[in-house]
Formats: structure tokens, C-alpha cells, sequence
């Protein structure tokens, strides 16, 4: 009321007020995540820093060469004839040439494998593997939180997504056991996605026509979906195989493609999440489809009386959100080279968790995909402190937990600020 | 009008500052025992914030509010409450899932050991209830009562005595106690505000239907832009001073030009303002939207019009006469009317919402309430105009064309002159009502569309506003676009429909044209064969 007195009285349209550059940086919800990202990170970079640990890489030498041991009268010994302490020096002969590591640098000689082991201090934090691995555990689920953040946009949820994510696994893990070891990528890689992204997609659809057709709210449609889906997970493999694993895939679909390393790293299926944060992001911000789910989520009424196909669009994004847990199960069959039937099991939490803490609003309108990615690196973060705490991983649910719902009050507290000062 | 006795209630240079907005400023009123007592001005002019103020929801910057010689905490309800103070709200904040008994006790609900003491309640209820209504069933759901008994059970709930049988409540505030209600149900509450004023109370009447005014109020204060302008009685005083008073300048009224001397002065002025009467449609022509026999169980019976290019076709008739359900079937929204619609021939009843809108058919809805069934608070004012026609400017694959979309809404904007700090960057929550209604014609306004349906295009937006979306629709209709008008502001309806349809009971109960057009008249058709009178 007191506001319209200020816009329907005398006052000029005001052209948008130029932000500054910090404003507009920090004005975003994904720039507080990546904020609180760089906290954790530098905390932890520090913390490694004052308690690096030891890691050993084999020294790379050539076949042929030989290790001698040096004492430190320079006295060459057998493996075996002397004690650790007393040797000063590691000598790679090479034929006429030699290199020399001394002792401290050297964590260990295999004489019976004959491989020498260089000794380095690591960040425990702040190294290739570390980062990567830490993204990788995110992947998973954030590929499936790309789908989620639609469907809370919606003001839906889906509960079913672990249980879809194991189905699409077991599935994907029956046709890919049935193929030759020495099966191409070309072959293998294609049909996994085929047959866990369709698996995945009809289970969505079915979420999303049963909710829609049938007018029921989707928490209690995906909540039955969550329990008959993972029943199938566990019957299928058990009237097949017996097994509660199933396993022997190409490796051209495992270490050729989704494990496979690049520098020392295996970030296939980080390049996969992000691959997907941007397509998400772009389906959601410009395209007619992204605009409709905003705008059902933001007034399901109104959108229905501006000619907006509710109904399809809830079911598509449903859909969607089925199709990308088919998508993270391939991943994850390719990367670890085996289906569990517990597959994703609670994974529903930890994908709801990250779009939320990714700024996105139960009560529906508001979310971001990249948001939610950031948001399930962050729970990775959180899972990697405690590691790096060497605190037992039995807390990492006490502490995911508080963040989850820190992360929802932060957020509505600065809604409300802006809200106020608006 | 009260005897002239001291004040009982004083509110002393009141200031209220809302962010920039400066809500209330230096505003000093005083209320008397037995009066009724009108806050009046246009939307944003400080009168419901006012009345707010004295029942210590807000809590001003500064100045003071009196009652009976103390002074009120500011902004303590708690404080107001005790001191006797009572507010009815303008929307119906309450239960509706809970029953009446439940609704009116629920700040004190008499237990029985661990248990609600449901007996108690409803006797509680039932003599509060019945003071102003002996009809009412305590323990029906709130939900299942029409609007008007849904305020009076509000308003009842402010009607509590103490031991000796006497009204504890000093001063109650009505902040447009009518805004939700049909005619015969606010004469109803019109005639409940003046018994209450009878035995004493304060009525402090926040309002901006003058026909109200004039009805149940003794003296109206007019506030404008956050200040105070006049307190008058109003039996001395006429309506176009107080509109003068309101809008801040004269409205030019052409009395000369006016054929039906039977219209309100309101009416009058209203026309006159949109250039006077207009030539009829012409009639020769094929109908552009014709609606044969439809019937939606339960909601319509039988209805039958027909819609010529370039005509307002207005329906009057009372709230629940099933003017919108009538709107709902033809956009298909309502699944299960059954008949013929059709649009330049063109059969679209059954066929979907989408059918209606594309296919060269061109049906365009503005929707009665505009926050619940039109806005989309989460977008900018860019989105929320283009959302129908979005992937008709997109590319390939629902790929927006930013461009096209930004030009199409300028244009819009610019037309519709909406107010707004951005396009995409402003939420329609940033924008005053007027506004905000303005952006749902304007989302309609394509070259396809033909038939538009306006559900009550001005409801609760302030006169500078309302005679803007006058004139758009007047000059919509002059460029042949065929208009359905829903209003239940009687000048409106008067002065810009070229006929007028009244409706009651899901029935067209019949049709008036020229010098027949009439509130008496349209009141008269919109009751006619009502078996009972419900309020």
C-alpha cells in the first residue's frame, strides 16, 4: 500500500541503478557459495600446511638399472644386508652413469619388486588428487541435483532419485556384463548411456504423469516410487544372478572412458557435472521451457491462466530429473567398474541438500543449477574436512545435516534484508 | 450523527516511514464515541496504515495515539487490544479449514483437563456470532461461509463482553471490511457498522467506496499522500469535493452532455471523461464470439451471448452470480462446461486453454484476482507480460530472442505507460496495484488477440490509475477489439460497457441497452427470482 504511494505519485521511471562491481559480484546467491568454498578451501590449504602428510611415487628409471645401497662411509651393500637407518644413499646405476637420493628422500626400497619409492610432503588439501577426488564424490550427485533444481523450482520434490539411480545402475551393469571384454568404447559407452538414461526417463515420467494425472502430491507419489524402485534394485540382480553386485564390464567403458586418467587424475565425471551445470543452467535461464518452470513455481494459477501447458512442463522436468540420474548411474558404473544394489541408497538427501544449500526454495520460484552444483561440492567439502580432521566419517551426517539447514537460514535472513530494502 | 461529545481516541502528528516511502506524515485525527468514523484516499494515501497504526500494528517514527486520556504503546497490539482497541482486516485472516467456534477462540481456547472443551467454545462463539448474525452455525468450517459471513464472524470476534454484559471493545477498525464482498452483502455489514456505532463504539471505516460513505459514516476524514487534507461531515459535504479532495484537482464534469439523467454524478463524470457517449457497435456485422447454451455443472445454466467486433459487452450481477465461472469456461479453464463457444466460428470450448489463446482465435483473460491468478512474483515485469506469447518470439528449440522479446514488451510498457524501475531487474511486488494491473492487460494486448475478458479491471486500485485503464480500454475497443467486461464497480460498468448482460445464479437473466442501463436496473435483474436473500 505505502509502496504504490510512491509509484503512482509524480515519481520518473528510474533507469536500474548501476551496481558496483563487488555489489553485483557478491549480490548473487552462487557468489556466497563460492565464497564459502574459498573459506573451507583456504582453511583447509592452511590447516595441510601445518600437518602435511607423506606420500610415496615411484622413482621413474629406466628397466635396466640397478639400486645400490650406500652407507655412509660410501660402502655399497646388498638389499637385505643392511638396516634402514644405516644406509645414506640410494645410487641408481644406469650402465657408466648414476643418480644419487639420499636417504631422506627416499621412503622405501622393494627389494623383492626392486621399485624405489620417492618421499614427498603433501598438503593434504591442496594436491591434484585431493581436489579432483573431492569433485568426483560431488559428481555423482550433482548431476542428479542439474534435474532436482528443476523440480524444486516447480515447488515439487523428488524422493525417488536414489532408488532411480539404482535401478539405472543395475540395468546399465546386466547389459554391460552381457558385452565381450575387449568391446569398443564406441560400442559400449553409447549403449550404457542408451539403456540407463531410458531407464531413468521412464522412471520420471511415470513420477511425473502420476503426479500431474492423478493430482496426487509428488512427495507421496515419489516417496512409493523411492520404495518400489528400490525393491526392483534388489530383486533383479537376485532372480538373474544371485549376486548383490553385479561386475566385468569392457574396460574400454571403464579405465578407456570414465575412469580414465589424465595427468594422474580421473576427472571424467567432474568434466561430466560441469558439462551439465552449464546445460542446465542455460536450459533454465534462456529458453521458453526454463522460463515456464519458473514461472509455474513462482504462481502454478497464474501460469495456468496465461496459457503456460502446466501439466507438460511438470512432467517433462520430472523427466528430465530421471534421465540425469540414468546419466550419473553411467558414470558411476564406469567409474568404480561395478553395481552395488545399494547403489544411491539416501542418495535423495544429500541431491535435495545441495539445491537447497545452492539457494533454491522448497516453497518453489527460486533455485539455480549452478547453485546446486556448488552446493554438492560444498557437502563434499565438508565430508573431505573431516577426513582431513581424520574425525570418523560416522559424524560427517551430524555435520551435513546442521549445514543444510545454517545454509537455508542464512539465505532466508538475507532475502529478508534485501526484501527490506527493496 | 452522534452527539457532539469530547473525543475518546486522539492520534497526534503521526509519521510513518516504510524504507523511502514516506507512509503517513504529520497526520493528526480524532475519533469520538458513537461515530462512524471514514479514512479515505486513493491507494498508497496512508488511510489503511493509519488505521493500523491506532490498532498499534505498526509502531510510528513519531506522534501519539490518545485513547480515553492514555497513551497507546506504539506499535504494541497487546497494548491497543487492552485498551480496547479491535481490527478488521481486509482480507479474511483466518482458518478457513477450522470451524467458526475454533476460529473465534483460538487465541483462548477452553480446555477440559488436556482436552479442548468444544461445548465451551461453541457457546462462546455462538454468543459472539449471534449478536450480528443468529444463523450462522458455530460449528460449520469457516471455509464453507460465503465472504460476507466470513467478515461477520471476523468482526463478531471484536464483539466481546465482559462480566456485566458489557462491550469490552472502544474502537473498532474496519480496513475495507467490503473489499471481498458483493452489494447486498456489504449493506448487510453497512447496516451491522452503524448498529455497533449506536451503542457506542468508535467505527473507524477505511474505505474507498464513496457510495459507503454516504451510507454509514458520519464524518470522513480524507488523507492524500500521507497527509491529513480535510475532515468533513458528511452530511454536509458532496462527492465530487471528496473526489476533489482525494485526487487533488477537479474533475471536469460535462453535465450538459450526460442523456441519462439517472446516472450518478460518478457515472457522469466517468463518461464524460472518456469523451461521452459512443456509437453503438454495429450489430450487422457477424458476432465475433457467440456462447450457446453453456452449461457447467453446478456453476452456469445455460447461458448465451453474442460479442460483436469493437464492443464492450459488460455483466453485471452480485458476487457468485458466476460472472467469472462464465470467464472460466470460455477460456476452458473450467474442464467440465458443456454448449458451444465459438470465436469468429471457430468451435474452442473443450479444445484447451492453449486453443483458445493460438490459432488465430486470439482470447485474452485478465483473471479477477491478479495475485493469486495472474502475477508471477518471482519474474521481472519483461516475463511476466510476454509469458503467453514467449515461445512464439522464440527460435529453434525454445531459444529465447532477448531482443524481440525486449522490443515486444517496450512497446507494451510504453503503451500502457507502467511504471517501473526495470524490466527485468523489477518484480511485479515492486509495483502498486495499478500498475500491476495494468501489466496483465498489457501481457494480452498482441496484434491476434480479439476477444478479451476483463474480470473486475480496476479492483482495488486508486482513481488516477483506474481512469487510465478507462481510457485503454475504450481505445482497445475503438480499434475493434471485442472486450467482455466483469465489474462490480456500478459507474465503471455503466459508464464503458455499450450493453450490459446481468447475470445471477450461473443465468443470464437479462439484457440492457441505452437509456435501460441503470444501477437501479441492473440491481433489480441481478435479484430478480432469488429464492433467498444470502449474505
Amino acid at each position: 500500500m505505502s509502496k504504490s504511494a510512491a509509484d503512482t505519485h509524480s515519481k520518473p521511471t528510474q533507469p536500474a541503478q548501476k551496481k558496483s562491481f563487488l555489489g553485483s559480484l557478491f549480490g548473487h546467491q552462487e557468489s556466497g557459495l563460492v565464497l564459502v568454498i574459498i573459506l573451507i578451501g583456504i582453511g583447509l590449504t592452511l590447516f595441510g600446511m601445518l600437518n602435511p602428510v607423506e606420500s610415496k611415487t615411484p622413482v621413474d628409471r629406466s628397466a635396466d638399472s640397478l639400486v645400490l645401497l650406500l652407507d655412509a662411509q660410501g660402502v655399497v651393500h646388498e638389499p637385505g644386508t643392511i638396516a634402514r637407518t644405516k644406509i645414506a644413499t640410494y645410487r641408481v646405476q644406469n650402465g657408466d652413469t648414476h643418480t644419487d637420493y639420499s636417504a631422506a628422500q627416499i621412503s622405501k626400497y622393494d627389494s623383492t619388486t626392486g621399485v624405489l619409492y620417492a618421499k614427498h610432503m603433501l598438503n593434504p588439501f591442496l594436491n591434484k588428487s585431493n581436489l579432483v577426488l573431492v569433485a568426483k564424490d560431488a559428481s555423482f550427485f550433482a548431476i542428479i541435483a542439474v534435474g532436482m533444481t528443476g523440480v524444486i523450482i516447480l515447488a515439487g520434490i523428488d524422493l525417488s532419485v536414489g532408488s532411480i539411480y539404482g535401478l539405472c545402475a543395475i540395468i546399465g551393469a546386466m547389459a554391460l556384463q552381457k558385452m565381450s571384454p575387449d568391446t569398443s568404447w564406441m560400442v559400449a559407452v553409447p549403449v550404457a548411456l542408451i539403456v540407463c538414461m531410458t531407464v531413468g526417463t521412464l522412471c520420471g515420467l511415470a513420477n511425473g504423469a502420476m503426479s500431474v494425472g492423478l493430482g496426487v502430491h509428488p512427495f507421496v507419489i515419489t516417496l512409493g516410487m523411492m520404495a518400489i524402485l528400490r525393491g526392483l534394485t534388489v530383486v533383479i540382480p537376485q532372480e538373474f544372478f544371485g549376486t548383490q553386485s553385479i561386475g566385468g564390464f569392457p574396460t574400454s567403458f571403464t579405465t578407456g572412458f570414465f575412469k580414465a586418467e589424465f595427468f594422474g587424475v580421473y576427472p571424467v565425471p567432474v568434466i561430466i557435472m560441469i558439462l551439465c551445470g552449464i546445460v542446465g543452467w542455460f536450459v533454465l535461464s534462456k529458453t521458453v521451457f526454463g522460463r515456464r518452470v519458473f514461472a509455474i513455481g513462482g504462481n502454478e494459477v497464474a501460469a495456468k491462466y496465461a496459457g503456460i501447458p502446466v501439466g507438460k512442463v511438470k512432467i517433462l522436468v520430472y523427466t528430465i530429473t530421471g534421465a540425469m540420474c540414468g546419466l550419473s548411474a553411467c558414470a558411476y558404473l564406469g567409474y568404480y567398474g561395478a553395481a552395488e544394489t545399494n547403489a544411491g541408497n539416501a542418495y535423495e538427501l544429500q541431491v535435495i541438500a545441495a539445491t537447497v544449500i545452492g539457494g533454491a526454495s522448497l516453497m518453489g520460484g527460486r533455485g539455480t543449477v549452478i547453485g546446486a552444483v556448488l552446493g554438492a561440492i560444498i557437502i563434499q567439502l565438508i565430508n573431505n574436512t573431516l577426513i582431513i580432521f581424520e574425525v570418523d566419517t560416522s559424524y560427517n551426517q551430524i555435520v551435513m545435516g546442521a549445514a543444510i539447514i545454517i545454509a537455508v537460514v542464512i539465505d532466508q535472513t538475507k532475502q529478508r534484508i534485501q526484501a527490506r530494502r527493496a | 450523527m452522534s452527539e457532539p461529545t469530547s473525543p475518546n481516541l486522539i492520534a497526534t502528528n503521526i509519521s510513518q516511514r516504510f524504507g523511502h516511502t514516506q507512509a503517513l506524515e504529520d497526520v493528526s485525527v480524532s475519533f469520538m464515541p458513537g461515530e462512524v468514523h471514514a479514512l479515505m484516499g486513493e491507494n498508497g494515501a496512508g488511510k489503511s496504515t493509519l488505521g493500523k497504526v491506532l490498532a498499534g500494528l505498526h509502531a510510528q517514527n513519531t506522534g501519539t495515539v490518545v485513547i480515553n486520556g492514555r497513551e497507546l504503546i506504539p506499535g504494541s497490539l497487546d497494548d491497543a487490544f487492552h485498551a480496547g482497541i479491535r481490527i478488521v482486516h481486509q482480507e479474511l485472516a483466518q482458518c478457513p479449514n477450522l470451524s467458526v467456534a475454533e476460529n473465534l477462540c483460538l487465541h483462548d481456547m477452553p480446555k477440559k483437563g488436556f482436552t479442548v472443551d468444544f461445548a465451551e467454545m461453541e457457546r462462546r462463539a455462538a454468543k459472539l456470532v449471534h449478536q450480528l448474525d443468529p444463523s450462522i452455525d458455530v460449528t460449520k468450517p469457516l471455509g464453507y461461509l460465503s465472504p460476507g459471513r466470513r467478515q461477520i464472524c471476523q468482526i463478531a470476534a471484536s464483539l466481546d463482553r465482559d462480566d456485566k454484559g458489557n462491550m469490552i471493545a472502544k474502537v473498532i477498525v474496519f480496513d475495507e471490511p467490503t473489499s471481498s464482498l458483493s452489494i447486498s452483502e456489504a449493506s448487510v455489514l453497512m447496516d451491522i457498522t452503524r448498529d455497533l456505532a449506536k451503542q457506542g463504539l468508535t467505527i473507524i471505516y477505511v474505505s474507498h467506496r464513496m457510495s459507503e460513505i454516504f451510507t454509514c459514516c458520519d464524518r470522513v476524514t480524507i488523507l492524500r499522500d500521507g497527509k491529513f487534507v480535510a475532515t468533513n461531515v458528511v452530511s454536509e459535504i458532496d462527492e465530487p469535493t471528496l473526489v476533489e479532495q482525494m485526487i487533488g484537482r477537479k474533475i471536469e464534469t460535462l453535465e450538459s452532455r450526460n442523456n441519462g439523467s439517472n446516472h450518478s454524478v460518478e457515472t457522469r463524470a466517468l463518461k464524460a471523461e472518456l469523451g461521452g457517449d459512443h456509437p453503438a457497435p454495429d450489430h450487422t456485422v457477424a458476432p465475433r464470439l457467440t456462447i450457446r447454451s453453456v452449461n457447467s455443472p453446478g456453476k452456469l445454466v445455460d447461458c448465451s451471448l453474442d460479442l460483436y467486433p469493437g464492443e464492450v459487452l459488460g455483466i453485471g450481477g452480485l458476487v457468485g452470480a458466476g460472472r467469472s465461472e462464465l470467464f472460466d469456461a470460455i477460456f476452458n479453464i473450467d474442464t467440465r462446461a458443456k454448449g458451444s463457444i465459438t470465436v469468429d466460428g471457430q468451435e474452442i470450448l473443450g479444445k484447451g486453454i492453449r486453443a483458445a489463446i493460438d490459432a488465430g482465435v486470439g482470447l485474452g483473460y485478465v483473471p479477477e484476482d491478479r495475485r493469486i491468478q495472474g502475477l508471477f512474483f518471482n519474474l521481472g515485469i519483461d516475463e511476466n507480460i510476454i509469458a503467453p506469447i514467449m515461445h512464439k518470439i522464440a527460435g529453434f528449440g525454445g531459444l529465447r530472442r532477448r531482443k524481440e522479446e525486449l522490443s515486444t514488451v517496450e512497446k507494451r510498457i510504453a503503451r500502457f505507460l507502467i511504471k517501473t524501475a526495470s524490466l527485468s531487474n523489477t518484480t511485479p511486488g515492486e509495483l502498486s496495484g495499478g500498475n500491476q494491473q495494468k501489466l496483465l492487460i498489457a501481457r494480452w494486448m498482441t496484434q491476434k488477440t480479439k476477444v478479451l475478458l476483463l474480470d473486475e479491471p480496476t479492483r482495488g486500485i486508486d482513481v488516477g490509475t483506474k481512469s487510465e485503464i478507462y481510457k485503454l480500454i475504450r481505445e482497445a475497443a475503438d480499434e475493434g477489439l471485442s472486450i467482455l467486461l466483469v465489474s462490480s464497480e456500478m459507474p465503471e460498468l455503466l459508464a464503458l460497457s455499450d450493453r450490459i448482460l446481468v447475470m445471477g445464479d450461473g443465468e443470464i437473466k437479462g439484457e440492457l441497452t441505452g437509456d435501460e442501463m441503470t444501477q437501479i436496473n441492473i440491481l433489480t435483474l441481478a435479484t430478480s427470482e432469488e429464492k433467498h436473500v444470502t449474505i
